[in-house]
């Protein structure tokens, strides 16, 4: 069944007054970073973006996230046309954005309270997405006082305490460590395996993409549509050791290749907008 | 992955009793600034005393302080020290009051509207230039002698400073936070209450407490060049009446409440930003 339907979305935006980019040779005062954009989703798979920088895969996930609105094309979630944050979504940033002044446990909390959550179902179930990732002891603190690691898995248990039928994550993991990284992608699978949700989980690492999916969809250099879709047909539950096995390595090569003609067109259009400045 | 719990800093007030004796500069650096600071207090307080009575100032215009503090206690005892005190606080506090209510909402309007800041910044800052002081003639011509024109006049000196920091507490918002409150599905009134408020908050405070020590010498110096009473009132009036030790009295009652409230408001600045103290110890 299908969840998420995105049909022949572009994006393009408006740059300020007197700025410019290098458009196939010409100046404009426009950059479009989508263009004719088709993906379907399917129910409780874990799709991984990968994709140049500026290939527009943040921008997808704020359309899907009704956070912005497309210039063309529509998304749609289980039918209905997304124009709006839907209750059946929940994001995940790269930058954790906890609120500072609410502890690891308010923090959750507070996504409950928005939903309508009655204050002591909201306390219960924002306590038991905490213990999911191990914080159960760390309910009290800032996020001031959490290392990154610890800040993004309180993150993920806010938004995964309202239940979403879709959690959509841009680069959850790319500010922390490697090992912390490691780890974390581990927990998501753990507990993603019982809860079912659908993810959409955009990332520049196409090791992380390949050992995470069930999907990797590859996008084009700017303006980024789908160029190839990758079937990770590895068995689940995965460990990291799963890694080390040569069809993981033969999934990344072929990611890579897709990826390698995309990579170098966004270096030459990066190096000609940085020259004619 | 192991987790550092608690702090590792040295808890205050321990005595580690492995540590060798401390040295004399050591030990001074140890105490806190209220303590190390006594001696030259009590210094001063000595010069004050002995240089009336040892005739190196006149004491007429100079008495020592122990004649100050004699006036002081009778000016309590008597209620009167109590009686403007309580004045200009009402003053202070009531100016106080409105700036608040004027300008938190005004300042999270042209904070978040680029359009309303646009329109009335220019407004803002003539006003904010002019002195509170150059207008109390003209709030005693239009309000009178009496209360109004020295709430006017708190009033004028507090609302600047709470207007342009809300403004900048609003603005500071991070923008990442805007976008994760509403992809939560946050309503625009609950953004302004949950979000973009407490993010303000450490501003708005820092605000509150230039604006109330604005407040409480704008009324003082109100009341020395317009008023039948208050604290400023005492002040002048005992210099006119050449009631030195009454007039030194009043001003060492200034000075306390002065630093009193601002211990008062460092405090109330802490509290209300506690969850920034955890930076920098943090667990791995």
């Amino acid at each position: 069944m299908d969840r998420i339907t995105v049909t022949d979305i572009a994006k393009t935006f408006t740059l300020k007054p007197g700025q410019f980019v290098t458009v196939d040779g010409r100046e404009s005062n426009a950059i479009t970073v989508l263009s004719g954009l088709d993906l379907t989703i399917r129910k409780g798979e874990f799709i991984t973006l990968v994709g140049p920088s500026g290939s527009g895969k943040s921008v997808l996930l704020d359309i899907i996230a009704g956070l912005t609105e497309a210039s063309a094309g529509r998304a749609s979630i289980d039918g209905e046309l997304i124009t709006r944050p839907d209750p059946r979504m929940a994001y995940v940033f790269q930058q954790y954005a906890l609120f500072p002044w609410l502890t690891a446990l308010q923090n959750v909390e507070y996504a409950l309270e928005v939903r309508g959550v009655a204050r002591a179902e909201r306390r219960q179930r924002a306590r038991h997405f905490l213990s999911l990732f191990g914080l159960g002891s760390f309910e009290d603190r800032y996020p001031s006082q959490l290392s990154g690691g610890m800040q993004q898995r309180v993150a993920i248990a806010r938004a995964l305490s309202v239940e979403p039928e879709v959690l959509l994550m841009d680069e959850p993991f790319a500010a922390l460590d490697a090992q912390t990284r490691d780890i974390l992608q581990s927990e998501l699978l753990r507990i993603w395996e019982r809860l079912e949700t659908t993810v959409v989980f955009v990332t520049h690492s196409i090791d992380e993409a390949v050992y995470l999916a069930d999907r990797v969809v590859a996008i084009t250099a700017r303006p980024g549509r789908v160029k190839k879709i990758i079937d990770v047909d590895l068995p689940r539950p995965r460990d990291l050791d799963i890694r080390n096995t040569p069809e993981f390595g033969r999934l990344k090569g072929h990611v890579w290749e897709v990826l390698r003609d995309e990579v170098r067109a966004a270096q030459k259009d990066w190096a000609l907008s940085t020259a004619s400045h | 992955m192991t987790y550092v719990l608690g702090r590792s800093a040295p808890v205050a007030g321990k005595t580690d009793f492995h540590r060798p004796a401390l040295s004399a500069l050591a030990r001074l650096r140890a105490t806190n600034s209220v303590v190390a600071g006594l001696p030259l207090l009590l210094a001063l307080c000595l010069l004050w005393e002995i240089a009336p009575r040892l005739g190196w100032i006149n004491a007429i215009f100079f008495p020592p302080l122990s004649a100050v503090l004699a006036a002081l206690g009778d000016l309590l005892a008597s209620g009167e020290m109590g009686r403007h005190v309580g004045i200009s606080f009402q003053r202070a506090g009531l100016g106080f009051a409105l700036a608040v209510v004027v300008a938190i909402p005004l300042g999270f309007l042209m904070g978040r509207y680029p359009l309303f800041e646009k329109a009335t910044d220019l407004l803002v800052q003539t006003l904010r230039n002019t002195s509170q002081f150059a207008l109390l003639p003209v709030f005693v011509l239009l309000l009178g002698i009496g209360e109004a024109s020295k709430i006017a006049i708190t009033f004028y000196a507090a609302v600047f400073f709470l207007l342009v920091n809300t403004i900048v507490g609003v603005k500071s918002v991070d923008p990442l936070l805007l976008k994760a409150a509403r992809s939560m599905g946050t309503s625009d009134w609950d953004l302004f209450r949950k979000v973009i408020f407490p993010s303000a908050i450490p501003a708005i405070v820092a605000g509150m407490r230039l604006g109330v020590k604005a407040s409480l010498f704008s009324v003082i110096a109100a009341e020395m060049l317009a008023a039948r009473s208050g604290l400023g009132f005492l002040i002048q009036n005992s210099q006119l009446m050449l009631k030195a030790a009454d007039m030194y009295a009043g001003i060492i009652v200034l000075t306390v409440v002065g630093l009193l409230l601002n211990y008062a408001l460092v405090w109330i600045e802490r509290r209300a930003t506690h969850w920034r103290q955890g930076d920098g110890d943090q667990p791995h």
